[in-house]
């Protein structure tokens, strides 16, 4: 059905052009943003405690994704380093190992190769040990030709596979693989991520609470303005904007105050950290946020914001009808 | 301009506020709604704007029969019609102008022939040099004014007033009722609700009288 046809003396105001009626939306939704930004600051106190609200119900759930990441960070070193040994037969002398190593650098799925002759295998552990003198007195070595078999291909099901073929290889005595551990600390980040995703999301509902509750009370301090311009011809569109534009606001500001939060916090948890990663001989920090976090940070939070007026706004309107 | 045709409006099921209501006014004219309160004054104007829709029956304005109105063309439809409100419906945190700018603002007109257009209405009102005082600073009756200036901003093409005078004295009364009548000399639909029989009888416009939701007179005067 058609719009009702304009009464004549009221056609002038219906005959503005579209790009009027764009600058004139712009326009109204600068004023409204600025409109609530003010009155976001003429109750300063009570704004700030809504966005720490928001904050804290951010920051966990961020915190923990921060921690996760780092651990994949780990994680993708760590399978770098995911090796096989291949001990040789005793009775293996070098140039037979020469071959044998050529023969396992040829198997499917090995990315490289490096020989570890008895020699040599002595001359680390020696060094590793510290036990220079007591190995010296021994008359023969009693250690294996061993090669280092670095996979192409770091996923445990497949490194087991390959493990099964190496010890195939002739003059192959024994392989050596500790994939338990890793194994472990995968399925230790599987087991995080999945909380990390269901506190975001109890998280992310408590935001919309927050700022549901927030906006509702707006909503219902300005009852009159919503029904008086309901009457002179508002659209929803029209009554909705400021308090979204508010919704989006206090997102914004908690995720703000979140980021802070996370500063502070991985500031504080830095030293330790680093000492205990130290002690460990391992370099670790924990990653900060940066540009493409920041802007993933805030930018959910301010859509939770924006979404959490939306829905508070959509349900009290429904509510308010003119008198 | 607007035709009711057997208009009935029932609340709860069993409450007739309104039963078979008949009438027609033409463009240009102006109009009383008069009877005690209760007898549907308020319930007519509400379906004329859209405020309620008739339980049988059509309403037209415009040659629209509005209870067909998708609701998303509401807001455009009521954009056409100035209310004026007995308590009217003022925000008093903001200025008189921008009480009065609020129509245009709501319809997004641009800010230079939005001012052109408040103080024209506002000229017409003879609130012109109140337009930075705040609606708390005014008397009832210029409050009233200024709630008459933004039902006209917007130059409607019909004008409702519900109970104008309610709160008035006959003198203030009396002023607000020639407003009305200025508007409808340049053309303007008007159509007042009004107790106020006295001052009916002595502006001699068509009259139109319900009791208990039923029009039971509809007085022409020439």
């Amino acid at each position: 059905m058609s719009r009702p046809e304009p009464p004549p003396r009221g056609a002038r105001t219906q005959r503005s052009s579209g790009a009027l009626r764009w600058r004139a939306w712009a326009r109204h939704h600068r004023a409204m943003a600025a409109d609530s930004a003010r009155r976001l600051l003429r109750r300063p106190l009570g704004s700030l405690l809504t966005m720490l609200a928001i904050a804290i119900a951010l920051v966990l759930p961020a915190g923990l994704w921060l921690t996760l990441d780092s651990a994949r960070l780990l994680d993708a070193q760590l399978e770098q380093s995911a090796t096989l040994t291949t001990y040789l037969e005793e009775d293996v002398g070098e140039a037979e190992a020469g071959r044998i190593e050529q023969a396992l650098a040829a198997q499917a799925g090995v990315a490289a190769t490096r020989l570890i002759t008895a020699a040599e295998g002595m001359a680390e552990f020696q060094q590793a040990l510290g036990l220079e003198d007591a190995l010296a007195r021994l008359e023969t070595n009693p250690l294996p030709a061993s090669v280092v078999v670095h996979p192409a291909d770091a996923d445990p099901a497949a490194v087991r596979r390959l493990a099964e073929a190496l010890a195939a290889v002739p003059g192959v005595d024994e392989v050596r693989l500790d994939l338990a551990w890793l194994e472990r600390l995968r399925h230790l980040a599987a087991l995080g991520q999945r909380v990390t995703l269901a506190l975001g999301v109890l998280f992310a509902l408590g935001v919309l609470l927050v700022v549901g509750n927030t906006i509702r009370l707006a909503v219902e301090s300005r009852r009159q303005e919503i029904e008086v311009v309901t009457l002179i011809g508002a659209t929803h569109a029209f009554v909705r904007r400021p308090f979204l534009y508010s919704g989006a606001w206090f997102g914004l500001g908690g995720g703000l105050l979140a980021w802070g939060l996370l500063s502070l916090g991985s500031d504080w948890l830095a030293a330790p950290i680093s000492a205990l990663a130290a002690s460990y001989g391992a370099s670790f920090a924990l990653p900060r946020l940066g540009a493409e976090g920041s802007t993933i940070l805030l930018g959910c939070s301010t859509l939770l914001g924006w979404l959490g007026a939306w829905l508070a706004v959509n349900r009290h309107l429904a509510e308010i009808r003119p008198r | 301009m607007i035709a009711f045709e057997h208009v009935g409006k029932r609340y709860g099921g069993r409450y007739d506020a309104l039963a078979n209501i008949d009438f027609r006014v033409r463009r240009g004219e102006m109009v009383f709604l008069t009877g005690h309160s209760g007898a549907g004054k308020s319930s007519l104007l509400r379906l004329i704007m859209r405020l309620e829709r008739p339980s049988r029956g059509r309403v037209r304005v415009a040659g629209h029969d509005i209870d067909r109105l998708h609701h998303s063309q509401v807001p455009f439809y009521r954009r056409q019609i100035g209310v004026v409100f007995q308590d009217h419906q003022l925000l008093f945190d903001r200025s008189i102008y921008h009480n009065v700018a609020l129509p245009l603002e709501i319809q997004g007109i641009e800010r230079r022939e939005a001012a052109r257009r408040v103080r024209a209405a506002l000229d017409k009102v003879g609130l012109l040099h109140r337009e930075a005082a705040l609606p708390i600073e005014l008397s009832g009756g210029e409050q009233q004014r200024v709630g008459i200036a933004r039902a006209v901003v917007n130059k409607p093409a019909l004008l409702l007033a519900d109970e104008p005078t309610g709160n008035l004295d006959p003198q203030l009364s009396a002023d607000i009722m020639g407003l009305f009548e200025d508007f409808n000399r340049i053309g303007t639909t008007v159509m007042v609700a009004s107790h106020d029989l006295a001052l009916i009888a002595r502006l001699r416009h068509r009259t139109l009288r319900l009791s208990e939701g039923r029009l039971v007179a509809d007085e022409e005067i020439a």
